[in-house]
């Protein structure tokens, strides 16, 4: 057979086609799933709860990822978030339904610091929430949004609600900041954020 | 005493007149039709991305600006680049593919009814995306990967519709050879319906890092093997044509072509250098990484040697302006690219603003270019309209100055937060070091903005003229 690329249209789009296609199985489809069924979770390393799980999505939903990552390279400069990411630290994270795909959290911008190991960081709840509903309450210097949306001000809180002590310059003009349920998904889930140790721990 | 010279009274104008676009091409008023309202949705679409990417930009200097959920960063960043991505660039090359296939093929589109449909989709789709992006509904936060699937199932199936209508056309056409622009024009659409295809598949993609190695592949192709041929197969009719001369070497072109399909294809994991997805495909990536300086560089010769003896036709023309920039950018941001893969040069760059200055200079200096060296190298021909040679030469202008500031502002800024790092600083100091480049950003950003104003105004100017026949039956009465 003739290899006449430019004047057989049929042998010109189908190498580009079937090429193309080999060439994508070899470079992502076949290592995805090699990474896929290779990769388990540490076995001392806990399952992520209900509530952490709907964090995640509050997590993607708000588009954190761009401006997070959640990886440590094995280079001195990331010394300071952590050891070295492995496959095993995302193997608990799967496709939350028929709508969305696996979310995405190794993230590719730095805008703000990684959060591998934020809930060893910043292991209260409170800095978090105040975190949240304004950045700059905490963090003179920060440009993160902040996210009024995942909480409400009430007038009179019922008695055992979590109100967040929020100072007075960046507090509402009246009443108390209390969390939604959304807000306390992702307080959950980034308190879960800690890098489980690469050897067991030891049982006593 | 002498007099003055004669050179210096002479009055000077501010602007040089440029050359007219030419006889109006004969062509049917369908196809003018259709790829008039392609443009003009890629200008509305081009209008709306860039004024979201503005606002974010200053939400950088200003973080407080709103407290609107559907206003926030983090919703409005993928509303800005899918939309400059689908809505803008993918439905000006799809304007421009309509008219270029048919030409090289000497024969009519196959079926203008469905160059309508896949506009709808296009539309359809990238706005419905937009309002799911702005209420929180992503597809899991993988870049340019937000749509979620039944949104991205209506710009695949615009693309299906395209390919099929586009490939009628070659098959059925007039002579024997399928010209170079062909083979990367559909080449585009191919490589890209298996892309997205792929990428939305479920299976071997569910757990943890899996989707990770298929986003390498899907958000560096997606660059690659959709505007990049795109926009080359473009340039491969509109260069020639314009200069009124044969393109250098035709084998050049099939070169990078080939080698474009092979090393490309490999080298997407280099976004994920130092991660932990296995090492040997971010090896695989870096070493095709190097490989991609024979496609670039076999495709930028081949353009600059075509210029080559023509720089005053260049001068003299208000669209070979922006195929000069467009491929002098080429060559820039692929080489760049290849550099950021290098893992010396990546610990520095990686997560830093270099990366959004990268993919400005690629995403804009080098595909809007093109992009619009053809836009104002064909429409007026088509409309029989000219846009005033005045806001063409301001549109240039501003896009350029901005677009330069734009990235310098960011090479510099995310050079120095990358060393930052490296020195053990505070983290915040990476931020706050970051202020005067993001308001340089900032204002480099306007001025691309204030440039697309200028080019919607150009194309309604461009509108189609009344078709010949009417003028001289006006003349007549």
């Amino acid at each position: 057979m003739k290899l006449d690329f430019h004047k057989n249209h049929k042998l010109l789009y189908g190498t580009i086609f079937w090429g193309f296609l080999f060439l994508s199985l070899i470079i992502a489809v076949l290592p995805a799933l090699w990474v896929q069924d290779a990769t388990k979770p540490l076995e001392w390393d806990e399952p992520m709860t209900e509530l952490e799980r709907r964090g995640l999505e509050v997590y993607i939903s708000e588009g954190c990822v761009y401006c997070h990552t959640q990886q440590v390279r094995p280079i001195k400069m990331d010394e300071v978030w952590g050891r070295p990411s492995i496959p095993a630290d995302y193997a608990y994270i799967d496709r939350p339904g028929i709508w969305r795909q696996t979310p995405a959290v190794l993230g590719s911008s730095r805008t703000g610091p990684d959060l591998s190991n934020v809930g060893t960081r910043q292991p209260s709840a409170i800095w978090q929430y105040m975190h949240l509903y304004n950045p700059r309450s905490v963090v003179e210097e920060s440009i993160m949004p902040s996210f009024p949306w995942l909480f409400k001000v009430v007038e009179n809180p019922a008695p055992g609600t979590k109100v967040i002590p929020i100072p007075e310059d960046y507090a509402p003009e009246s009443g108390k900041v209390i969390p939604t349920e959304r807000a306390k998904a992702l307080v959950a889930y980034l308190l879960s954020l800690k890098q489980a140790p690469l050897a067991p721990p030891s049982q006593n | 005493m002498t007099e003055p010279s004669s050179l210096l009274t002479v009055p000077r104008p501010l602007t040089v007149k440029k050359a007219k676009a030419g006889e109006r091409i004969d062509t049917s008023e369908d196809s003018t039709r259709l790829i008039y309202w392609y443009i003009a949705c890629s200008a509305f679409w081009l209008f709306f991305g860039t004024l979201i990417g503005e606002y974010l930009g200053l939400k950088f200097a200003w973080p407080e600006l709103d407290s609107q959920s559907w206003l926030s960063f983090g919703r409005l960043r993928p509303v800005h680049t899918n939309v400059v991505f689908w809505g803008f660039a993918s439905t000006a090359m799809i304007a421009l593919a309509l008219y270029v296939v048919p030409r090289t093929s000497q024969r009519e589109l196959y079926s203008y009814k469905l160059g309508w449909v896949s506009l709808g989709l296009i539309n359809i789709s990238v706005f419905a995306g937009s309002i799911c992006l702005m209420a929180g509904i992503n597809n899991g936060g993988q870049e340019y990967r937000e749509f979620i699937w039944p949104v991205m199932a209506l710009f695949a199936a615009a693309l299906v519709i395209t390919v099929y209508n586009l490939y009628k056309t070659v098959a059925l056409r007039k002579l024997k050879e399928i010209y170079i622009s062909n083979w990367y024009i559909l080449a585009a659409f191919f490589w890209t319906i298996i892309l997205v295809t792929l990428a939305y598949l479920p299976g071997y993609q569910q757990d943890g890092l899996s989707q990770t190695v298929v986003q390498g592949y899907y958000m560096h192709q997606g660059v690659g093997q959709w505007f990049t041929p795109m926009v080359l197969g473009l340039t491969y009719y509109f260069l020639p044509k314009l200069l009124n001369k044969p393109i250098y070497s035709y084998s050049l072109g099939v070169l990078a072509f080939w080698t474009q399909m092979i090393f490309y294809t490999m080298i997407g994991a280099h976004h994920f250098v130092f991660s932990p997805i296995p090492w040997w495909i971010q090896t695989v990536a870096i070493v095709f990484s190097v490989g991609m300086f024979v496609p670039v560089t076999a495709g930028t010769a081949n353009f600059l040697l075509t210029m080559k003896g023509s720089w005053r036709t260049i001068a003299r023309s208000y669209s070979l302006p922006f195929i000069l920039v467009g491929v002098l950018f080429y060559a820039t941001v692929s080489y760049q690219g290849t550099l950021e893969a290098f893992r010396s040069l990546n610990k520095v760059w990686h997560f830093t603003n270099y990366t959004i200055a990268h993919s400005h200079m690629s995403m804009y200096g080098f595909v809007s270019f093109l992009i619009w060296g053809g836009i104002y190298g064909l429409i007026p021909r088509l409309t029989g309209s000219e846009p005033p040679q005045l806001s063409v030469g301001i549109h240039f202008w501003l896009a350029l100055i901005g677009v330069l500031l734009y990235s310098f502002a960011l090479m510099i800024g995310g050079t120095l937060q990358g060393l930052s790092w490296m020195g053990d600083n505070a983290f915040i100091d990476s931020v706050t070091l970051m202020a005067p480049y993001w308001v340089w950003r900032a204002a480099g950003g306007t001025l691309m903005f204030i440039s697309h104003l200028v080019f919607a105004w150009n194309v309604w100017k461009m509108r189609p003229a009344k078709q010949p026949e009417t003028k001289t039956q006006a003349v007549a009465a």
